[in-house]
């Protein structure tokens, strides 16, 4: 059954997206290079895109992990240049299993006020336009209208604040590396096997 | 030029896209064209998509009113005044003209989950099957609500109380956010930001709810309860999301079942009462019931109208 584009949006909006800081901080600790880290996620996401439909996907933090991991695998092979360590060790830090833990859900739920903060963070002319835009729904003319500028700041503007904000999401989990060491024990385990 | 994008330069076109693409510009043609310059531009675009998309969720549980409190404040949308009714000449007379202009129903279908902005910078998020009245008039917001829930953020306005009925009971705030859930005895009332009072028609007593305070108004006497943790889960609707924390199978089908045609069916009372944790898309109940078999190692077996969960084979 295909699904239209928006479904396959909102589920990666709901599903893949909320874990790409972990699945960034994964490939860190496991020794990617920052610019190997972005091509891979992008990779995934390519792949995602070409999807006709996700109906199939039960678990979408799973299947992003997996299909990440498959691709630094594949690099690998083709002897490109990905310097991931210990890519393989994925099972080990628990990511692959289909039952969500309580520290999942809520993951998932500071995602949701992650964002809103973000949001809060943005300049306040880029701030305003993107509300008025996300939440009112108004049209770009109508804002235009009302702040006194043209469409196309208003286009300018929101599109930097989609921008920022992305990069603001992303940022933070320099912080959560360090900050969280319980994943290393697991790894660690498995090295020692 | 031959030198490869970087990605951070692919997002940056790939954000002004979404954008393009979301205010319903941008030609197909010259969209193809991109895309084809570069085989990493079709991710870095859902991407950028699935960002605007989770902001506009984050903003309709989070960050709602406070567009209209900025430095440079925002007239009443005229436009939206003429569409409520009776045309151009209503926007321009107070009272009863005024009155009429700005009353305006809204219902929503199963599984459509929707936001609906008032003159006055207030908010209210509908939830599935639900139905409600908004009338604006010079001294009063009044909603009735008819059927179903909904999620009121209120804009701070000192003269013109907003009050919400729902059968008999009525919950009136000045400025706060709060939402209501008809019940078939009453309604359940959960406060998320200032304080809302609520009572029976009729009746004299008060009771005042604060922030993180649940409230059953259904003549049996109870109080305010403070569950904070409940309410953002509970209300985790606004989202599109449902937000499972221990919570019996069954009942989490019940919630689904509220959103989708496609019903599930739990065919095995173990299984039913089995409790999970998650959070999911409201309108993915396959999504969902093929998390809970795998975790619980129990079957699904779907159609297109119903999804079945149970267990084929006792072990």
């Amino acid at each position: 059954m295909e699904q239209t584009r928006n479904e396959i949006v909102a589920w990666v909006a709901g599903q893949i997206l909320p874990h790409e800081r972990e699945v960034r901080g994964w490939l860190r600790r496991s020794g990617a290079s920052d610019a190997d880290i972005d091509d891979l996620v992008q990779e995934a996401y390519c792949r995602l895109a070409a999807l006709s439909s996700v109906a199939h996907i039960g678990n979408g933090r799973a299947y992003f992990f997996q299909t990440v991991r498959n691709i630094a695998v594949e690099r690998m092979r083709r002897a490109r240049v990905v310097r991931i360590d210990h890519v393989t060790e994925i099972d080990a830090l628990n990511v692959i299993d289909g039952e969500p833990s309580p520290e999942r859900v809520a993951a998932g739920r500071s995602e949701l006020r992650r964002v809103s903060d973000a949001i809060e963070e943005l300049p306040e002319r880029c701030r305003t336009i993107f509300k008025l835009r996300r939440i009112y729904g108004l049209p770009q003319r109508e804002i235009a209208r009302r702040l006194g500028v043209t469409e196309n700041v208003v286009e300018m503007q929101t599109a930097r604040g989609l921008r920022l904000l992305m990069a603001r999401l992303l940022k933070e989990d320099v912080d959560e590396t360090k900050a969280a060491p319980a994943d290393e024990p697991a790894a660690k385990r498995k090295r020692d096997r | 030029m031959n030198r490869p994008q970087s990605a951070s330069e692919i997002d940056d076109e790939a954000a002004a896209w979404a954008v393009r693409l979301d205010a319903g510009e941008g030609a197909a043609p010259e969209l193809k064209a991109w895309l084809a310059g570069d085989p990493r531009r079709s991710g870095a675009l859902l991407r950028a998509q699935a960002a605007l998309d989770l902001a506009g969720r984050s903003l309709a549980v989070y960050g709602a009113g406070a567009a209209f409190s900025t430095a440079q404040p925002l007239r009443p949308n005229r436009r939206w005044l003429i569409a409520g009714g009776g045309g151009a000449i209503a926007a321009g007379f107070a009272g009863a003209g005024l009155w009429l202009a700005q009353s305006r129903s809204f219902e929503t279908q199963r599984g459509e989950i929707r936001r609906a902005p008032l003159p006055d910078g207030s908010l209210i998020v509908i939830n599935t099957q639900s139905a409600l009245n908004v009338s604006m008039r010079p001294r009063l917001r009044h909603i009735q609500l008819r059927r179903g829930e909904a999620w009121f953020d209120v804009a701070k306005d000192l003269e013109r109380p907003f009050v919400v009925a729902v059968a008999d009971v009525r919950v009136r705030a000045v400025g706060t956010a709060f939402s209501v859930r008809q019940r078939t005895d009453g309604a359940e009332i959960m406060v998320t930001e200032g304080v809302v009072e609520a009572w029976r028609k009729g009746r004299p007593e008060r009771a005042r709810i604060e922030a993180g305070c649940v409230f059953t108004s259904d003549g049996s006497g109870g109080a305010p309860v403070a569950a904070p943790e409940r309410i953002e889960r509970t209300l985790a609707w606004r989202a599109g999301q449902l937000v499972l924390d221990g919570d019996r199978l069954a009942d989490a089908a019940a919630q689904f079942n509220r959103y989708n045609a496609r019903q599930i069916v739990i065919s095995d009372a173990a299984v039913a009462n089995e409790k999970f944790v998650g959070v999911f898309q409201l309108n993915e109940p396959e999504s969902f019931a093929r998390a809970a078999a795998a975790a619980l190692g129990a079957d699904v077996d779907a159609d297109q109208h119903t999804i079945r969960l149970g267990r084929l084979a006792q072990k």
